[in-house]
């Protein structure tokens, strides 16, 4: 593992990173999802691709990185943007699960892959409306305390900068990032994934304009299990 | 005798130190033996021999295991109403990096007089920076290879191929060959994350390397046979890591006399300043037939057992540095009281 310092926008943040097969020519960025982190990622596709120069980021806030700011997903493309430059990687393939989904979207790889992507507002359900009216009378009546067991799973034992972060990420509804998005992407999705629904996916197809879609029997984290035959998706793809 | 095995602790080898402690489980079972584990928030546990696998640790079931503490003379385990002091003669401290080789074990042990196999405080500062380990043995006569020391700076006026080692960690942790610049930031990034301190070495190619371990016995210093190591390029982490699991004899280096009595020579001089009370390993470089210290450990992966034909009568002849009492019997305060007419 490695790190790097750097100044963005008067912050100071510190990426852990790791790259796997330095002396390879293309490169490969994968970016995790909301609470995970890059050892997962790499768990998952360090046998496969060797051909390319695999380099695996914890995003700001998560695994070995720091953020000291309230951060919502375009700002964390700007910082992963400065921090790709510094390392000198170029964006010729960015795999993104889940939130890492979106943030890959707004760095505009050559190929994009997405695996179940977060982006894709849906209706939520009632037990969510419930909770949120809930919550939000709690918090009228000064009962915070009430509310914080209210929140989503991936929102508790959050500090309160990436709980802030969070309520700033999780609503952003990115249509129209996928429907402006230039380049080829690859949509793969997990057939019983609950936080991001297949539906999702589906949407996510009809608004990206050049794309293909695969769905693989899994939940949200199906890739832990199908890295091998998703690997060589990729691979395929990448050399259209 | 009986040896209480203390390993663990709070650095980047606990791993490593649970598999040199297993190891040993095997190599020393003529002993009677205690285990005592040091967990990262430094809490001792005691672990009795038949939970000594990785998954007692790897699954965290050493929790509930006996919380061990340490008191005057040894460690005990506090019961409802009494303690129940573990029995053993010494400690074998057999923490990697970090703890064990930082002195601070060692600092713990002196402080609650508990006898102890493992290098003593001034070793421990000597061994554990790579950058102090140099100064060192030029003191005690023994060349090194050249170096540089980088605190911060992302450029080295020593030419490629070199290698990068953080200055305080064992185990090829964080260490890397570059062998362009291209290759250099991910390096340093790498290496810097380990340390603040670096240090940047010519990268011999094929160099000629030798490894000698000993102890200081009741009857004399006792040195190892010399093993040439297998190696690829370097020994990184995972090799490393098989490493410290090794109990099968090895060959002896297939040398002449003259670079026997050489390589015998200069581990005597860096070992009788400090190390005694410490089995340790240096490794050797021979470049252009001159011998030159690349490091030592002062507690190698599974103690070099493999490198000695009998390790358990070595473990149990060993000779410890006896440390002098001081008494304090206020004679000054007394002689104050009396001048004052007090006494």
């Amino acid at each position: 593992m490695a790190i790097k310092s750097f100044q963005h926008a008067q912050h100071t943040y510190t990426i852990a990173y790791e790259i796997i097969n330095p002396s390879a020519k293309y490169d490969l960025i994968i970016l995790h999802g909301w609470g995970s982190n890059k050892e997962i990622m790499k768990q998952a596709f360090e046998p496969y691709m060797s051909t390319f120069r695999h380099i695996y980021i914890d995003l700001p806030g998560f695994g070995g990185s720091t953020s000291h700011a309230v951060l919502d997903t375009a700002e964390y493309a700007r910082i992963l943007e400065s921090f790709l430059e510094l390392i000198g990687a170029k964006k010729e393939m960015i795999v993104g699960h889940s939130f890492g989904g979106k943030v890959a979207t707004l760095l505009s790889p050559k190929l994009l892959v997405l695996l179940s992507s977060a982006g894709i507002k849906l209706p939520k359900p009632f037990s969510v409306l419930l909770k949120i009216r809930l919550s939000k009378i709690a918090n009228a009546l000064g009962l915070g305390i009430l509310s914080k067991a209210f929140r989503a799973k991936d929102a508790q034992s959050l500090n309160r900068i990436m709980y802030e972060t969070f309520k700033q990420v999780v609503d952003e509804d990115f249509s129209s990032e996928f429907k402006k998005f230039p380049n080829r992407a690859l949509i793969c999705w997990g057939e019983e994934d609950t936080a991001t629904p297949l539906i999702a996916g589906q949407k996510m197809a009809q608004l990206i304009e050049k794309n293909r879609f695969t769905v693989y029997q899994g939940d949200h984290y199906f890739f832990l299990k199908r890295a091998k035959s998703i690997a060589q998706e990729i691979e395929q793809e990448y050399l259209k | 005798m009986n040896l209480a095995i203390l390993f663990g602790g709070a650095s980047y080898e606990h791993e490593i130190s649970i598999v040199s402690a297993i190891t040993l489980k095997e190599k020393l079972n003529s002993l009677a033996l205690e285990f005592i584990f040091l967990d990262q928030d430094h809490t001792f546990y005691y672990i009795d021999a038949s939970k000594m696998d990785a998954k007692t640790f790897s699954s965290g079931a050493y929790k509930k295991l006996p919380v061990l503490h340490l008191e005057q003379g040894g460690f005990s385990q506090k019961g409802f109403m009494s303690a129940k002091h573990l029995s053993f003669e010494k400690v074998l401290n057999l923490i990697h990096g970090a703890d064990g080789e930082d002195a601070t074990i060692a600092s713990l042990l002196e402080f609650y007089k508990i006898a102890y196999i493992g290098p003593r405080k001034d070793a421990s500062v000597m061994s554990f920076d790579k950058f102090l380990t140099k100064a060192y043995a030029h003191s005690c006569g023994v060349d090194t290879v050249s170096y540089e020391l980088l605190t911060g700076q992302r450029e080295s006026s020593i030419a490629f191929p070199f290698i990068i080692k953080p200055t305080r960690l064992g185990s090829s942790i964080g260490v890397s060959i570059v062998k362009n610049k291209d290759e250099l930031d991910y390096a340093l990034d790498v290496a810097y994350e380990f340390d603040n301190r670096l240090l940047i070495e010519p990268f011999i190619e094929g160099v000629k390397e030798y490894n000698v371990a000993g102890t200081m016995c009741k009857d004399g210093l006792k040195m190892s046979i010399i093993e040439e190591p297998q190696k690829e390029e370097f020994l990184d982490f995972d090799k490393k890591y098989l490493d410290f699991s090794r109990s099968e004899q090895v060959h002896e280096a297939n040398v002449s006399q003259k670079l026997k009595a050489e390589l015998y020579a200069a581990f005597t001089k860096i070992y009788e300043p400090v190390f005694e009370g410490a089995i340790i390993r240096c490794d050797f470089f021979v470049v252009d037939g001159k011998v030159l210290l690349n490091e030592i450990n002062p507690i190698p992966g599974s103690m070099a057992n493999y490198l000695f034909e009998d390790f358990t009568s070595l473990i149990e002849s060993i000779a410890l540095p006896v440390s002098k009492a001081i008494k304090v019997n206020y004679t000054y305060l007394h002689s104050i009281r009396s001048a004052k007419g007090k006494a």
